[in-house]
């Protein structure tokens, strides 16, 4: 663990930014996250010491998108290839956040991050160097969707970070895609920043190779009348962690989150949900799902936070879980806490396998258990992936869900 | 809206058990180290099972660390300031209870307990358990012709030593954790029931205490023994005088039913909670555990908390027989600056073993309330179910209410449903009660009432309407 051991000497290179150096100071204190913490309970020891063996990647080999572009219009960014991007056009204009800009949010942000809690947004930003980090500014309307890559080469740790700024007034379809190829860690920190009155549909579709590893973490700011909505799904990972913290920085916001995790052989996926109110009139409608087989184990844990400030806060979250095998596991622990008396907050949880009846009806129906099972899973799928924006259709995610698993 | 001002009003009714009985006490000097035990062990005349097994477990308390996990705060509490053991001063023996200390039957019949048998009217045998000490257990005779073992534990040590060897620290063991192993170590006194082979209890089994002492913790432990078809209902009450100090309480509950056998816990909890500025009240840190051993056996706890400063409590079932049932009905009704962080634990380990959990949260003043649970299906529990409902309720903007359910499972074939939700008591609701001429205060105390009718219902009937007044009583004055 090469990194580990750079943290605890404090060996700090000259060529590091600024940020880089101040997330390895506050990393110092304690380099590996508390494994007794409830944060870092579940996830597995030596998963995560293998995500950290990997030496630091810090040029990428060519990458090529292994998905065809949709249409013309569609704007294609990888994180990592080294460019300039200022798209001014009639309706619209996508710029690169100049470094001032970038080192004020940041920082700004970073000064709220525990070690332990945000031990993930810490050692990205502390080994993700300039050219991994993509900021943006996008302002405008009638803006194209946009796709964003990141990806880890094999046999290396791999950090991406993506800042993006949503004026005012702002409208966007995004998708962000992590790709892990075989023996790979990578390290994604993504920080949104949703100005008044903007609105996105945000995807993440993160996928691995064979023993890929991933730490993903999502920070989301929403201001007033900002809608935040967000169709996720993770799978074939070795381990993946995905950690969501929104924002809703006085209210009156709206927020839809669709979550998906899919655990196959000895996998450990989890999803980590911190969803706060700062403000009146908050919204939230949250569904999580997992699905676990073979020996792998499935965690979903979400917690809902609403001050006193945050009067009239209308939040509900689900967790629906299917286990599918008797030595896979799943853990989900949905939790509200709350100040605020004149609330709606509801959250509910199940785990059970496929129902029974429903396939009995399809048998009888003349329809093989195989096929039926595979009808029933899909319509489970559909309904995240049915959320998640732009390349639903090209990139085949339902089949690839169902026949590779 | 609703005015703020009267809704304060409503809920000042002062705790009304809060006088201190003037009575001689034995206790023995503040403090804990391993020469206390042995003379708290001594002064009860135990044999050396029992003395090994208070200073293992106090060997292991000293290696453990109190546990900070819950969502409450309180100040540390120094556990060398506290008098281990106090009792109330009496004859060596006491053969009925005309002896027993008038001032302590008093006592009792302030609180409203039947000590006398003659009060027959109620059907219920009383075990009264005064600072440390079992002082009178009823109905003594009428229950041996059946069998049944009621007594104080410490008379069980004696009297049934074989039955405290072979089950105590069997489902709470005394490593459990923090407060268990305390408890181990120093408990003084508290029930004890066995129930034999196809005997259904003839009557309601009660215990009642009181703490008197303001410098003495309390540290019961109670053991339920329910031997094949057999069955029992037990309820449990629980007052203090009112003190500016904190007192803690320490308590360990252990129950066990064997095949087909059936045990119905059933607690009021209203301990002294503390002055409106926070000062004062009982610490609770109990741990409440059942084993549903055999097949087809049941465990089911039934609580309504209104009292206790903190409040530290999981009632839980360890579901190994095939087809056996945990049950878990509470209400938490905290004020002021009162905090509880409870729920309960499911762990199913047998196959075809059910659950539910129905949990009504009510936070009023500036009080915390917090509900923590454990759903957990182990690889063997085929064909298990679980149900969770937990509800909260919050009066006035200063309370919180938290839900930490947590649920894990290894066993497709077996499914788990909880749901939550947190509401407060709805204008539309206390303006159409009060256009057909109900009281304000009426009418929010029947919405109260109506939102735990599901666990009510699960208490025994002369403890529902308690609970439905001590709930009215308790809100009083915090609606809002």
């Amino acid at each position: 663990m090469e990194i580990i051991e750079k943290i605890k000497t404090n060996k700090s290179d000259d060529d590091l930014t600024e940020i880089q150096k101040i997330c390895l100071h506050k990393l110092q204190s304690s380099p590996l996250p508390n494994p007794k913490s409830e944060l870092w309970r579940l996830s597995n020891k030596s998963k995560l010491s293998t995500f950290l063996d990997y030496s630091v990647n810090k040029k990428d080999s060519k990458f090529d998108i292994p998905y065809p572009k949709n249409s013309q219009s569609t704007i294609r960014l990888i994180i990592g290839e080294n460019f300039q991007i200022n798209l001014i056009e009639k309706d619209y204009s996508i710029q690169q956040l100049s470094q001032d800009e970038l080192q004020k949010y940041v920082k700004e942000q970073i000064s709220f991050f525990k070690p332990n809690e945000n031990w993930s947004d810490l050692l990205n930003l502390s080994l993700s160097c300039k050219n991994n980090i993509l900021g943006l500014k996008i302002n405008g309307s009638k803006i194209p969707p946009i796709e964003i890559f990141s990806h880890a080469s094999s046999n290396s740790l791999n950090a991406k970070t993506l800042v993006i700024f949503l004026e005012k007034n702002c409208e966007i379809e995004l998708l962000q895609v992590n790709l892990g190829k075989e023996n790979s860690s990578l390290s994604q920190s993504t920080f949104f920043c949703l100005k008044e009155n903007s609105s996105v549909n945000h995807g993440v579709v993160s996928y691995g190779e064979n023993r890929s590893n991933l730490l993903n973490s999502l920070n989301v700011i929403q201001q007033k009348n900002s809608a935040y909505n967000l169709g996720s799904l993770h799978f074939k990972f070795n381990y993946a962690r995905f950690e969501i913290s929104i924002k809703q920085s006085a209210g009156n916001a709206k927020t839809n989150i669709k979550g998906m995790q899919i655990t196959k052989k000895d996998e450990q996926i989890s999803t980590y949900t911190k969803i706060e109110f700062n403000g009146p009139n908050g919204f939230l409608d949250q569904i999580n799902k997992s699905l676990a087989d073979d020996k792998s184990h499935a965690i979903f844990e979400g917690s809902i936070i609403v001050p006193k400030i945050a009067q009239r806060t209308d939040a509900s979250q689900l967790s629906r879980n299917l286990l599918l095998s008797n030595l896979a596991q799943i853990d989900t622990k949905p939790q509200l806490e709350i100040i605020a008396d004149d609330v709606k907050c509801k959250h509910g949880a199940t785990i059970s396998q496929l129902n029974e009846e429903e396939l009995f009806y399809m048998r009888t129906r003349g329809i093989t258990l195989t096929e039926a099972s595979k009808l029933q899973l899909s319509s489970y799928f559909q309904e995240i992936i049915s959320f998640i924006p732009i390349s639903k259709d090209k990139w085949d995610l339902l089949d690839k869900l169902l026949n590779e698993n | 809206m609703v005015n703020e001002n009267l809704v304060k009003d409503v809920v000042k009714e002062p705790y009304k058990y809060g006088f201190v009985t003037d009575i001689e006490t034995e206790k023995i000097e503040k403090g804990l180290n391993e020469d206390i035990i042995k003379l708290i062990s001594q002064k009860k005349e135990e044999p050396k099972f029992l003395l090994d097994f208070r200073l293992k477990a106090f060997k292991k308390w000293q290696k453990m660390k109190e546990p900070d996990w819950a969502a409450l705060g309180y100040k540390k509490i120094d556990y060398q300031d506290i008098i281990y053991y106090s009792a109330p001063k009496q004859k060596e023996k006491i053969s009925s209870l005309d002896e027993v200390d008038p001032k302590l039957l008093e006592t009792f019949d302030k609180l409203g307990i039947p000590l006398t048998e003659q009060k027959k009217l109620t059907n219920v045998a009383v075990d009264a358990v005064f600072d440390s000490v079992s002082i009178a257990t009823t109905f003594r005779e009428e229950l041996a012709e059946h069998g049944v073992i009621f007594c104080s534990i410490s008379e069980a040590v004696k009297n049934h030593a074989d039955l405290i060897e072979k089950y105590l620290g069997t489902v709470v063991p005394a490593s459990d954790n923090y407060f268990a192993a305390l408890n181990s170590a120093v408990f003084s006194d508290g029930s004890f029931v066995y129930i034999p082979k196809g005997v259904t209890c003839p009557m309601d089994l009660s215990s009642y205490f009181r703490i008197n002492s303001g410098d003495s913790g309390q540290f019961e432990r109670t053991l339920i023994i329910a031997e094949e078809s057999s069955s029992v209902s037990y309820l449990e009450g629980c007052t203090a005088p009112m003190f500016d100090t904190n007192t803690l309480h320490a308590a360990v509950v252990e129950l066990i039913a064997l095949d087909d056998a059936s045990i119905k816990y059933s607690t009021v909890q209203n301990w002294y909670a503390g002055d409106e500025e926070g000062i004062g009240g009982i610490f609770n840190f109990v741990t409440k555990r059942g084993k549903c051993l055999g097949k087809r056996s049941k465990i089911s706890w039934s609580q309504v908390e209104t009292g206790s400063a903190i409040t530290w409590k999981y009632p839980s079932c360890l579901l190994l027989g095939e087809e056996s049932i945990g049950e878990f009905y509470s209400v938490a009704l905290t004020n002021n600056l009162q905090q509880a962080d409870t729920g309960t634990k499911m762990i199913h380990i047998g196959a075809k073993t059910k659950s539910t959990i129905v949990s009504k949260g009510i936070s009023a003043g500036k009080s915390k309330n917090s509900y923590r649970g454990l759903v957990k299906m182990g690889t063997k529990a085929t064909g298990s179910r679980n149900y969770s409902q937990c509800d909260s309720m919050l009066i006035g903007d200063q309370a919180s209410a938290n839900t930490f359910p947590y649920i894990k499972s290894q066993q497709p074939n077996s499914e788990i449903e909880h749901e939550a939700s947190t509401c407060r008591i709805s204008e539309d609701q206390l303006f159409y009660l009060q256009s057909r001429g109900i009281e304000f205060e009426e009418a929010v105390s029947m919405m109260v009432s109506g939102f735990c009718r599901d666990v009510f219902n699960q208490l025994p009937m002369e403890f529902a309407a308690e609970a439905d007044k001590l709930l009215a009583l308790k809100l009083e004055g915090s609606v809002g």
